[in-house]
């Protein structure tokens, strides 16, 4: 089991991360990996249990469901369903929490996951810094924050 | 229930900041509103169970015992058995996350206890601001690179 674990400061209120993350339709908004974004049967995107079908900008597809999802701890989980790319078993948590003393959030977002044989630190690695840095570094630019 | 939570962002890696902060009897050496620390009964200050007894610069004494303590995930988690404040059932949280990119570390310090409704917003305040602010403001200048 490989577990991966980034965090970053958000120099904007926790409200106003929040409002962009918790929309889980809303990753091709911002993530330079989702091209598009669409929840099956039309479900709500905040409906616990939908599933999001991304089409990744090399042209793959993958689909996520949404596990959890709470307002009051500004939090969401959520699993890979069917992926292009070997991550097994991957469940994700996404949390933000508000730094009291400034206008800021603390964003912290961690999975666990198996891969085959091999290929730990390579996904790992695809994992921590593309995906997830890569969105941290994205969210900061689409909301016209310096990176 | 009355909630306190405060929390802030250190220019120091959480391994450093936890060194500082980990020693249940260590206050006086990093939070300026202590005055002096001893653990009772010659415990070790990590020893879960332990109580220590301390007083404020202001002379107040209080007791507390760790009730929780993790090197893994870098909190602790204590009670308070004895204070001056109208409050019981006090139950509080210390608390640091790494910010993997850029080797800093986020603080979180928060508290539930019971009091009455007329005091909750001045024993918030003063908790919020006096024990809490305070000590990361203090952490952040002796720790600041």
């Amino acid at each position: 089991m490989v577990k991966v674990v980034k965090s970053t400061i958000i120099d904007a209120s926790v409200e106003a991360v929040w409002e962009v993350l918790r929309d889980f339709n809303g990753h091709d908004q911002w993530h330079p990996a989702v091209a598009t974004s669409a929840i099956e049967r039309n479900l709500p995107s905040d409906k616990v249990g939908c599933v999001r079908r991304f089409t990744l900008a090399d042209g793959s597809e993958l689909r996520e469901r949404l596990l959890t999802l709470s307002d009051v701890d500004m939090a969401f989980t959520y699993c890979l369903e069917d992926t292009p790319i070997p991550l097994l078993n991957y469940v994700a948590h996404v949390r933000l929490l508000p730094v009291t003393d400034g206008d800021q959030t603390f964003w912290h977002w961690e999975s666990r996951f198996d891969t085959p044989p091999g290929r730990e630190n390579e996904l790992k690695e695809l994992v921590a810094e593309g995906v997830y840095q890569g969105g941290f570094d994205a969210i900061k630019e689409h909301m016209g924050l310096a990176a | 229930m009355a909630r306190v939570y405060t929390s802030s962002v250190i220019d120091a890696p959480a391994a450093r900041v936890w060194e500082r902060v980990r020693d249940f009897n260590g206050l006086p050496r990093w939070h300026p509103a202590i005055r002096d620390s001893r653990i009772e009964n010659a415990e070790p200050a990590d020893k879960i169970g332990c109580v220590r007894d301390f007083h404020l610069q202001n002379g107040d004494r209080l007791r507390e015992q760790l009730l929780g303590l993790s090197d893994y995930d870098m909190f602790y988690t204590y009670s308070i058995l004895e204070s001056p404040m109208p409050l019981t059932d006090y139950i509080a949280t210390l608390r640091l996350t790494p910010i993997t990119d850029d080797d800093r570390c986020f603080i979180e310090w928060s508290a539930e206890f019971e009091c009455a409704e007329e005091d909750a917003e001045g024993l918030i305040n003063s908790i919020g601001n006096d024990v809490f602010q305070g000590g990361f403001s203090a952490l952040k200048r002796q720790l600041a690179v």
